[in-house]
């Protein structure tokens, strides 16, 4: 049970503030804050306790999302609330920020009364919620550079010619009646990495988890199907057709996702709901169809003026995109982070079956061959558009019945580094 | 409205310096009036902003209550969004109004009659959340109606509002029957309504433990699992949560229950997953092992928590929190999921931790190489106490699985190669524990260990260090070099290192104790006389005592520490060791409890002194070097003295007065003091007892605790090495700590003044007691004291400034070179007036003996002659400010009982410069 939800901004102040049962004292927001910003880095934030009082909570979009709660309570069930609650705001308000959340208080109080009673979790869906709420999102326009900055996984390529435009997908679900939104549906399969790669140069661990995400524009939308690959198998034994097979070891699907042509033709049906969701969730581990994306090879050494050498070649294995080679290298920095104690090598754009290579000399005092031992291990982060390492595709995308007036449908691949880890 | 939320924001930041707001007006009055006017307004859209922009005002925490009238006047609309906003109000501030809520009451009891269900469902909503009483009673009405709307919206949030209801008026509730309504709805067709009639319920019945509300019984169960399958993913959770309660009568039962449970694992909010794991954890205890079904289930358990570390971080963590409990019960679920645990780079450390916590509950022989890799890899990151938890967990690996134990010490041993420092020490930390789990089995790695020794600069790795050298001293041939090493530095060490030090050398003492005498005496004086910690005084005491009555049967106790919890060594105490040998007398004098332990005064000081003063005793190995010398010295002196002059010096005329002659001349500027000082010298003869030289009276209370708020302190002079000291211990008998200890003298006969501040450098706990030793000089400001010897001392504390005075020992101010010329003191004898002399008798003096002794007083024999069977001394003595006292000392030959002394002629230095 949820006794009271409050929102606030990341420097304390008060944005939204919703007291379900009663009878909490008025310093508890401050109490919370004071808490919140005495924690040190090494304390696991999630869950605080004032008196008998739980506070639970999750940072989103720059703020505080807290709930706070009695003693037995499942803090999980909390936790996962307070997240959705997070992305339903981002649904109706188009995004999350202090500014959104401040301009649409009175829509964000409607919500949160029909998604929790007393402390009960009502619904999280935005099809019932649709049904309820009266009010008007407000968005911040003009549309300035700063949003820029916050374009989400649903921004676009620059480079290609059929995109949506990177606010396309940070507007509010409701605001498609009456502003005359475009009838729109993105579909985005996002997956991540995590990769480790001992210091013999083997392969220790791969991991995907993968998920489908679906954002949908489209007032009237009865029924969506997505069409996977055919030979798209779950479980370690399960084969089928010929050649290389898409494979998962674990596959779970939204409660609204009809199943009866999956085990046939794959095929995920469902009627989406206004806003953000996510269709279905998978896992794959140690056993990737394709070579991995990067390959380090670290070579470190001592130098006679008692500096370490840290040679650094990257290959990058993803097949080429064209025959047109970029001969100028890509644009690279590289910077020394002392507080971290890590060496940061920031390359902006990696094209396929190329190589980099990077040297970096560092002064260390009192460097002797023991320290040769504490270099740790490299990490990288990188997003791979356009690929996904398990080999997923969407086949099709069908709407029915056929939407009347334009409608636009989106799909988009995405590979993320969860934790990319090559140890020397 | 954007345009005013902006300006809302605005109006935050810059508070009253905004001038140009039309809705934020600098005075709160002022902004008030606006907004009634707003409130009260014909047009539909003003009244809406106005109540919106009233509730912006209320959310930041300003006080609107006073527009409580206007804004319930708006409630009467047919629009949603302001009636919804006008209810936001109403619930905030109705409890604050209670009366003007009642005017709130009609419209409340007319929209639940609406025909528009999501107004109905609002004002059963909103009515529920005014806590006031008043409007309880006219709730009943129109709730039992809503409890049978026709549209399941309203009857779920209905279903909610009885619990509502109940929180304000539980009587109520249970008169007006809405108990049974409730649990009928449970019933219901629409699986929503269930899951909140589930849910209001089951908190009823939390507040009536025998109520016997949420009677679960089979068919009920039947009637929540088909609910379970339709409802929202929330309501869900409220009857998992709720079947977590009910017993299931047999395995069939359990059996079927976990059946239909199961499909909830793969959904997709993991809220529901816990849940339903939840149930299963708990059903499955009834299922009978052996059944095939249990292994089915325990299969299908890992993949759902599996995916639950997909998440956020903040669900990660809580997660993994869930799934080490879940490891501890039922650790072969998660068996072959150790990867899963394995830390990313990229995850915060609070989840990094709880992941290292779960693989090592997870280690077993089947992965524990694959672990120890994972963990020595950790311990190469930067995260300094990651790396420091991943090598406890190497150590926690070895202690768990035996046959990974020599695994795991080849990879702390490959951790201690790279000699940064703190893997160094924790490694060393770790292999500790690990030799005491496994003792005799891997001490071939110390020499390695001892090689890393000077690295080590925290407590607990010096300790650990030390423990080992202690333990495999054997085996080690320069042990006692290495603790010898430690021991320079003893004072300085933390508790823990002096322990564990003290410890390894008795230990090491008692496996080679020809060469580690003088060690182990050093170590133990250092722990009993030189420090100011009980515990190491009394480990101390414990072990000089047992080493003392039989080194044989002493190395018991030590070697219990090779088992040794710590716990041991702190429960081992004074009284236990006692009894074990009681018949041994020397060993009592010297490990009689400490101080801190001994309750009353008078058994304080008769132990301390029997600890200072008690010779070395035969059986036992010798105090150690430094006291051994003091101890020799007070030897010499204090008991030559003693026998030398009987037991009776009360009442015979002090013979330390006897020396303390009185100035014939003194230097000019003394002239004053000096006529008068002489009578005072003289008249010191009637005091009290004066001991004399480098032996120091037992202490006597100089400042009583009552006097001075719980301070006690006692203590004596002395005269060590040619300085002059005031030995003081100080108690403290009050309740609470005593910090901050300074002292001052007030201006005194012969110039002494503090060379330094007190030493008192911990606080002083209560019951607690500390010896000072405070060196003294003469070159402070002097003034003539009555009597002369009397010092006057302020001591200060954080408690107050307290007072005493005290008297010194003339003979403390004798210095070294007080030995005359014979010619010298010939001529000066003469030169003395009679009426500076003054005479004194002392019985039972040994001439010869006395003259040795007195010497180490500084009190130097210049002649010797016997006179008509009378032996003759002539001595002299200088005191610090330059006088010289001359004596003669007469004693009747065959008589040592009669001895007569006659004294004293002073000199100042300057006139011996002119002779």
């Amino acid at each position: 049970m949820i006794s009271q939800v409050f929102i606030l901004s990341s420097k304390g102040d008060h944005l939204i503030y919703k007291d379900f049962r009663g009878g909490a004292g008025n310093d508890i927001v401050s109490i919370f804050y004071e808490k919140v910003t005495a924690l040190t880095g090494d304390q696991p934030p999630v869950v605080m306790n004032h008196k008998d009082i739980y506070f639970v909570h999750i940072r989103q979009g720059g703020l505080y999302w807290v709930a706070t709660t009695t003693a037995g309570s499942s803090p999980f069930t909390i936790t996962e609330f307070l997240n959705r609650l997070a992305a339903l705001v981002k649904d109706y308000c188009g995004s999350l920020s202090e500014k959104s959340v401040q301009m649409n208080f009175a829509l964000i109080y409607e919500l949160l009364d029909e998604i929790v009673d007393y402390g009960y979790i009502q619904t999280t869906s935005s099809d019932v919620l649709k049904n309820f709420i009266q009010t008007e999102a407000v968005t911040s326009r003009p549309f300035s550079l700063f949003d820029l900055s916050n374009v989400g996984l649903f921004g676009a390529e620059t480079q290609q010619s059929k995109v949506a435009p990177s606010s396309a997908a940070t507007r509010p679900i409701q605001s498609s009646r009456e502003q005359g939104g475009k009838s729109e549906i993105f579909v985005d399969v996002i997956e991540r990495m995590t990769v480790v790669i001992g210091s013999n140069g083997l392969l220790m661990k791969a991991d995907v988890e993968g998920e489908i995400r679906v954002k949908c524009y489209m007032p009237s939308c009865s029924e969506m199907r997505i069409g996977l690959n055919e030979e798209f198998s779950i479980g370690k034994s399960q084969l089928r057709g010929y050649g290389a097979a898409v494979r998962v070891d674990e596959c779970s699907f939204h409660q609204a996702v009809r199943l009866d042509e999956f085990d046939s033709h794959r095929i995920l049906r469902l009627c989406p709901s206004q806003g953000e969701q996510t269709v279905m969730q998978y896992q794959l581990s140690d056993d990737l169809p394709s070579a991995l994306p990067f390959r380090l090879f670290p070579t470190i050494e001592r130098d006679n003026g008692g500096r370490l050498l840290m040679y650094m070649k990257l290959r990058c294995d993803l097949p080429p995109k064209s025959l047109s080679q970029e001969l100028s290298s890509p644009d690279q920095s590289a910077e020394l982070k002392p507080q971290s104690r890590a060496v940061v090598w920031k390359i902006a754009r990696f094209a396929g079956g190329t190589q980099l290579s990077a040297l970096f000399k560092l002064e260390v005092p009192s460097l002797s061959s023991a320290s040769m031992l504490e270099v740790g291990p490299v990490g990288l982060s990188f997003e791979l558009p356009k690929i996904t390492a398990t080999g997923l595709q969407i086949r099709f995308l069908r709407l029915s019945p056929i939407q009347p007036g334009p409608s636009q449908r989106w799909v988009r691949y995405v590979t993320h580094s969860d934790s990319y880890t090559i140890r020397i | 409205m954007q345009e005013w939320a902006n300006q809302l924001c605005e109006n935050r930041q810059f508070g009253s310096k905004m001038t140009d707001s039309k809705y934020f007006t600098t005075t709160k009055k002022g902004e008030i009036f606006e907004l009634k006017a707003e409130l009260n307004s014909d047009k539909k859209e003003k009244k809406k902003e106005a109540v919106k922009k009233v509730i912006a005002s209320m959310t930041v925490g300003k006080d609107v209550s006073a527009l409580f009238p206007d804004v319930v006047n708006c409630m009467q609309t047919d629009n949603l969004e302001l009636k919804k906003l006008v209810y936001l109000y109403l619930m905030n501030y109705a409890k604050s109004q209670p009366d003007m809520a009642i005017m709130a009451v009609n419209t409340f009891v007319k929209d639940c009659e609406d025909p528009n269900p999501l107004i109905r469902a609002l004002a059963v909503r909103t009515m529920g959340c005014i806590r006031v009483d008043k409007i309880t009673e006219y709730l009943c009405e129109p709730l039992r109606k809503c409890l049978k709307d026709e549209d399941p919206y309203v009857r779920k949030t209905a279903a909610v509002c009885v619990a509502k209801l109940h929180d304000i008026n539980a009587q109520l509730v249970e008169d007006q029957g809405f108990l049974d309504t409730l649990k009928d709805l449970i019933s219901d067709s629409n699986p929503m309504v269930v899951a909140n009639a589930v849910a209001a319920l089951s908190e009823i019945a939390e507040s009536h433990p025998n109520s016997n509300l949420m009677d679960l019984n089979p068919q009920t169960i039947n009637k929540l699992l088909t609910a379970l399958n339709e409802c929202t993913e929330w309501g869900q959770i409220f009857i998992l949560d709720c079947l977590a309660n009910y017993t299931p009568r047999d395995d069939r039962e359990s059996q079927s229950i976990c059946e239909r449970v199961t499909p909830r694992l793969s959904h997709a909010n993991s809220a529901v997953v816990l849940s339903a794991v939840k149930v299963l954890m708990k059903f499955m205890e009834m299922l009978p092992k052996d059944l095939d079904y249990y292994g089915t289930l325990l299969k299908k358990l890992a993949p759902p928590l599996v995916t639950l570390l997909s998440a956020e971080p903040e669900l990660q963590y809580v997660a993994l929190r869930n799934i080490n409990l879940i490891v501890q019960r039922r650790p072969e679920i998660l068996k072959h999921e150790m990867k899963v645990f394995f830390v990313k780079y990229n995850d915060p450390i609070y989840v990094k931790l709880e992941k290292l916590d779960i693989m090592i509950r997870l280690a077993s022989q089947a992965n524990i190489a694959q672990v120890l890799a994972e963990l020595k890899e950790y311990a190469t990151e930067v995260d300094v106490d990651f790396v420091r938890k991943a090598v406890r967990a190497i150590g926690r690996c070895a202690i768990k699985v035996e046959q990974s134990a020599e695994r795991c010490v080849s990879t702390l041993l490959d951790l201690i190669q790279t000699k940064v420092n703190y893997v160094v020490q924790e490694a060393i930390v770790v292999i500790k524990d690990i030799f005491r789990k496994y003792p005799n089995k891997y001490e071939s790695v110390i020499a390695t260990l001892c090689e890393n020794l000077d690295s080590l600069d925290e407590p607990e790795a010096r300790a650990a260090m030390i423990w080992i050298v202690g333990e495999y001293a054997e085996r080690i041939d320069n042990a006692d070099e290495l603790l010898e090493s430690f021991l320079e530095g003893f004072h300085d060490e933390s508790t823990q290192v002096q322990l564990q030090l003290l410890t390894a050398i008795v230990k090491l003492f008692l496996k080679k104790p020809t060469e580690t005498q003088e060690l182990v005496q050093q170590v133990l004086s250092l722990a009993t006389q030189d420090s100011d910690n009980p515990d190491l005084r009394d480990r101390g005491y414990i072990y000089w005592r047992l080493l003392s009555t039989d080194p044989v049967a002493a190395k018991e106790p030590p070697s219990a520490f090779v088992e040794g919890s710590r716990g041991v060594q702190h429960k081992r105490l004074p009284g236990s060791t006692e009894s074990e040998s009681p018949d041994t007398a020397s060993a009592a004098a010297v490990s009689d409890a400490p101080p801190a332990v001994i309750p009353s005064q008078g058994d304080l000081l008769g132990d301390l002194l029997n600890l200072d003063l008690t010779p070395p005793t035969t059986t036992g190995p010798p105090p150690p070097a430094s006291s051994g010398m003091q101890m020799g010295a007070m030897d010499l002196l204090g008991g030559g003295l003693d026998s030398l002059l009987g037991g009776d010096l009360g009442g015979s005329p002090a013979i330390g007065a006897g020396f303390g002659a009185p100035p014939a001349a003194m230097p000019a500027s003394f002239s004053a003091p000096v006529s008068g000082g002489l009578d005072d010298l003289f008249d010191l003869g009637g005091g009290v007892g004066m001991p004399m030289g480098a032996y120091s009276a037992p202490k006597t209370v100089w400042l009583p605790a009552l006097k001075a708020k719980g301070l006690e302190i006692s203590g004596t002079f002395a005269r060590r090495s040619g300085v002059i000291q005031m030995e003081m211990t100080l108690t403290n008998k009050a309740m609470s700590v005593m910090t901050d200890f300074a002292i001052q003298f007030n201006r005194n006969s012969f110039g002494l003044a503090p060379a330094g501040p007190l030493q008192v450098l911990t606080p002083l706990s209560p019951n607690q007691s500390i010896e000072v030793t405070l060196p003294l000089n003469t070159v402070g400001p002097v003034m003539k004291m009555e009597p002369l010897n009397n010092l006057q001392v302020a001591v200060k504390n954080n408690i107050d400034v307290f007072y005493f005075s005290c008297q010194y020992p003339i003979s403390m101010l004798f210095v070294e070179d007080g030995k005359m010329e014979r010619q010298v003191f010939l001529a000066t004898w003469k030169d003395i007036p009679n009426d500076s002399e003054a005479q004194f008798q002392i019985k039972d003096c040994h001439l010869n003996a006395a003259s040795n002794k007195l010497q180490g007083s500084n009190i130097f024999t210049i002649a010797k002659r016997t006179v008509d069977g009378q032996d003759m001394l002539y001595q002299s003595m200088k005191l610090t400010n330059g006088i010289w006292v001359l004596t003669e000392m007469r004693v009747q030959a065959g008589n040592p009982v009669y001895t007569v002394k006659k004294c004293v002629y002073i000199y100042i230095a300057n006139m011996v410069d002119r002779i």
